[in-house]
């Protein structure tokens, strides 16, 4: 009851094509090749040789890589279709434009961190807090931004120090919202040491999430934040605990920096954040910004270590899972969505076009806006660079359409940069501009010599390899995509 | 072997008594004495002991009806008691037997509208037949013209019904005038929807709840054509699926679980995860050993306990990309206790059994038994769930 045999369906020799891939050796014995989209096939170096020579003769192999659109019939356009329609829909979020809004309410601080990226000033001098005027510009600038979703992040210095103009762009911006609709979110990035009951009430009353900073155990947490009395690890542990007990486990999360004193102790970092109830880790590289480029900010260390210490710190994190405590790194996370998901989730220093001014604006105390963070922190250190205007003599158009934009977003962008071109990991990975006009001097680099480039390829083989042999990995990165 | 009492009898005898000559129709409904037949073909059940009123072009009588019927009356043979008002049935010319159509209790209820197909799948369990029968559709269109009010769900099954696309096109606007609130599950293999125009003209008819039920058995078109037996199927499927999508209808991809498909189930929902990920649910269904499936039974049978795993992998890519995921036609105690939520009693009541061991089963229930239709061709691993809280903590298997 057979009319077609099983050979009149398949691929004979020389009898496909490939499609737009691109490959990387993970080991001596295996390389990973993929698509457009980061779709991937794992195969030996022979096998990718076979493939790309039209002798392979194993179907299995060959089967597996037309599913994931890397080879195709020459007659066939349906690949070359769906390959556009997963494209498309990663590109989805960039008309929206941009969805946080970082509002520096003030630059001052009680905490004096070693790796801060910001000038710290002294807590008395109000000509470093944001004004009623400049903020009401702000927000009118931020309201023009074509995105459904608008994430208003207050920061700092330490934004708390000038919570009155806090509670007032909150108001105004629910005010002005009436009229937009918009799906509005807001942020508190702080350390927590100036948390009350007043915050606490306003926080749960506007539904506000709190973003805090946690470097890990006790000793090294105040080592490399340090304020008067040397209490940083508990105020914020104690400001962690209220957050979760009146607003809710979900309603707070916290960020640490890796510095040299961090690099041996990467599970315990986990474990702290474990032992806390966050359900959330980020282990992130210490920027080379702001202090920490000064040398005695923490971050003479190379990418080598700071491999290790993800890895080690990753180890500890699917540890836990297996012991049943759902617990998530949020950069394998990020990584594993663009890895097996068609969605680009943004994240605004892992994505290209680049995340500067189209993922995130920066409007600064003085009403100078940034394209990002980092762009605001070497402003700080004298480089106006990703100054966009100020907000008191700006347009919307002005901004959104200078040069200091335009260029950084177009000369950086992945898929046309030297290297990113041609490497394998291009679909994963994005464009940081900041970085390497910081540290290579243009907005492109040189992705042989570009820090930046080792990190994500290691963190990318590191990855690729842990999903490829452990199924468990596997279907924990399935999770985390989601 | 069977416990019976579940299954229904669809087609029986029947005894004439007072037939002068062919009757008005070949289609008719069930309908108690009272409702007005206003000119529709209603066959009126007689209550036993009741003497019915006239007015109706048909009378069915149980084994104690009273005869004497007003009009030309059918008595039902054995195994046709649970005709009920509401129910549509056929009868032929010689009024030697009645088949149900349409039974109104039943979860289930599926019209076949030609068993002509483009494809010729070795699993397929309703084989193509190459004749024309246009009165499938004929026929289809004078159930739905009967429908009883308040009728759920309907299921137009094949062959390929969208080879006859205008007839399809007619059927559902029919149901759409008649029975607007209906919940349409067309099984097809969506080669026709690569036509845009097509797609365009279905689902211009506008039917509020309306599924198409399309197979994907690969991720890509070597072993997809190989096992629906034609070459270019899957291209034309998988534009078919697009084009639906893009016009705003319901897709659910259908999977047959068979020996060919095992080994790319995982890659399968992958490419579904990555490639279709708008569809409203996917199904995974165990085989239905009848028609093509019992020749091909050696290249198609797969064991359901050994291919668990595949099975739970599949099902975690699925549902973790947010796709509704349904595990059709297994029986619980083969079925992996994690994959038990997903598992749907989905075999029609009418070929739906359960075997004696199953008498002692605690969760008989929940089970959707097995296919009477799949004969001796059975799981080896059947067997009685002892108890709920057992089976929790020990897992369905042992």
């Amino acid at each position: 009851m057979i009319r077609q045999a099983r050979t009149a369906t398949l691929l004979p020799p020389h009898g496909w094509q490939l499609l737009p891939l691109r490959f990387y050796r993970l080991d001596a014995d295996c390389v990973v090749a993929t698509n457009l989209v980061g779709e991937h096939v794992f195969m030996t170096p022979a096998e990718l040789s076979a493939v790309t020579d039209g002798t392979c003769a194993d179907q299995e192999l060959l089967a597996r890589l037309r599913a994931a659109h890397l080879i195709q019939a020459p007659d066939e356009t349906l690949p070359a279709e769906l390959l556009a329609i997963k494209l498309r829909t990663r590109m989805r979020r960039l008309p929206d434009s941009t969805g946080l809004h970082i509002f520096v309410v003030t630059l001052r601080c009680e905490h004096t961190c070693r790796y801060c990226q910001v000038s710290r000033q002294s807590a008395a001098k109000s000509e470093f807090d944001m004004t009623e005027e400049t903020a009401r510009r702000a927000l009118e600038l931020a309201f023009r931004s074509p995105s459904p979703h608008l994430k208003i992040e207050f920061q700092g210095g330490e934004p708390l120090l000038n919570f009155p103009l806090v509670r007032w762009i909150t108001a105004e911006a629910k005010r002005m919202n009436k009229e937009h609709g918009k799906d509005l979110a807001f942020v508190i990035a702080t350390n927590l040491a100036l948390l009350d009951d007043e915050i606490l009430d306003y926080c749960a009353k506007e539904d506000v999430y709190v973003s805090t900073s946690l470097d890990g155990p006790q000793d090294l947490h105040n080592g490399n934040r340090r304020r008067p009395g040397q209490d940083s690890w508990q105020q914020a542990v104690t400001g962690i605990r209220r957050v979760q007990e009146r607003l809710g486990t979900d309603r707070i999360s916290a960020l640490m920096t890796t510095t040299e004193a961090s690099l041996d102790r990467a599970a315990e970092i986990v474990d702290a954040y474990a032992e806390l109830g966050l359900r959330a880790v980020f282990l992130r590289p210490v920027s080379p910004y702001g202090f920490a480029l000064r040398g005695r900010g923490g971050a003479n260390y190379d990418v080598t270590r700071w491999l290790e210490f993800y890895a080690a710190g990753l180890d500890r994190v699917i540890e836990l899972n297996r012991q049943g405590l759902p617990i998530v790194e949020i950069y394998a996370s990020i990584i594993a969505k663009k890895m097996l998901t068609n969605t680009d989730p943004g994240y605004v220093d892992l994505t290209s076009p680049a995340g500067i001014g189209i993922g995130a604006l920066v409007y600064n105390y003085d009403g100078d806006i940034y394209a990002s963070d980092e762009g605001r922190m070497l402003a700080e250190m004298g480089d106006r660079t990703f100054r966009l205007g100020n907000v008191h003599d700006s347009s919307y158009a002005d901004i959104m359409l200078s040069d200091s934009l335009l260029h950084p977003l177009m000369e950086s962008l992945a898929v046309s940069a030297p290297m990113c071109a041609t490497c394998a990991f291009e679909p994963f990975c994005g464009a940081d501009p900041v970085f390497h006009h910081a540290t290579a001097g243009d907005f492109t680099g040189h992705k042989a010599l570009s820090a930046f480039c080792r990190r994500n390829t290691g963190l990318f083989t590191l990855l690729l390899r842990k999903m490829r042999d452990d199924p468990y990995v596997r279907n924990l990165m399935w999770r985390w995509a989601q | 072997m069977a416990v019976g009492a579940v299954m229904l009898k669809l087609t029986g005898r029947t005894e004439a008594a007072g037939l002068a000559g062919p009757l008005a129709d070949d289609v008719w409904r069930v309908c108690m004495p009272g409702e007005s037949a206003a000119g529709r073909p209603l066959a009126c059940l007689v209550p036993s002991g009741q003497r019915p009123a006239p007015g109706y072009g048909l009378y069915l009588l149980g084994a104690e009806a009273v005869p004497g019927a007003p009009g030309p009356a059918l008595r039902l043979g054995p195994g046709l008691g649970h005709i009920e008002p509401g129910d549509i049935i056929h009868v032929p010319a010689d009024a030697r037997r009645v088949s149900v159509l349409w039974k109104n209790s039943a979860r289930h209820n599926g019209l076949l509208l030609t068993e002509q197909c483009d494809n010729y799948c070795l699993m397929c369990s309703q084989p193509p037949k190459d004749r024309d029968d246009s009165w499938l559709f004929d026929r289809a269109m004078k159930v739905i013209s009967l429908l009883p009010e308040g009728a759920r769900a309907l299921s137009l099954t094949g062959g390929e019904p969208t080879l006859h696309a205008d007839s399809l096109i007619d059927l559902l606007s029919h149901c759409k005038r008649v029975a607007p609130g209906l919940s349409v599950h067309l099984l097809s293999n969506g080669r026709r929807f690569a036509d845009p125009e097509f797609a365009r003209r279905y689902a211009a008819v506008g039917l509020s709840d309306i599924m198409a039920g399309i197979p994907v058995y690969a991720p890509e078109p070597g072993l997809h054509d190989f096992i629906v037996q034609a070459v270019g199927a899957f291209d034309e499927t998988i534009h078919g699926i697009l084009n639906l999508a893009s016009l705003g209808q319901a897709v659910e991809i259908r999977v047959v679980v068979q020996q060919h498909t095992i080994p790319v189930l995982t890659g399968l929902a992958t490419f579904i995860a990555r490639n279709l990920p708008f569809v409203a649910q996917v199904a995974l269904m165990g085989l239905e050993m009848t028609g093509l499936a019992r020749p091909n039974s050696a290249v198609v049978w797969a064991e359901p306990a050994d291919y668990q795993r595949e099975l739970i992998e599949a099902v975690g890519i699925l549902t973790t990309a947010g796709i509704s995921t349904r595990i059709y036609n297994h029986q619980l105690c083969v079925l992996d206790q994690s994959l038990w939520p997903y598992a749907v009693r989905s075999i029609s009541d009418w070929k739906n059994d359960y075997l004696d061991i199953c008498r002692s089963c605690s969760v008989r229930d929940a089970c959707g038994g097995v296919f009477t239709t799949s004969g001796s061709r059975l799981s080896q691993h059947l067997h009685p769930v002892p108890d709920q809280s057992a089976a929790i903590h020990g897992g369905a298997r042992a």
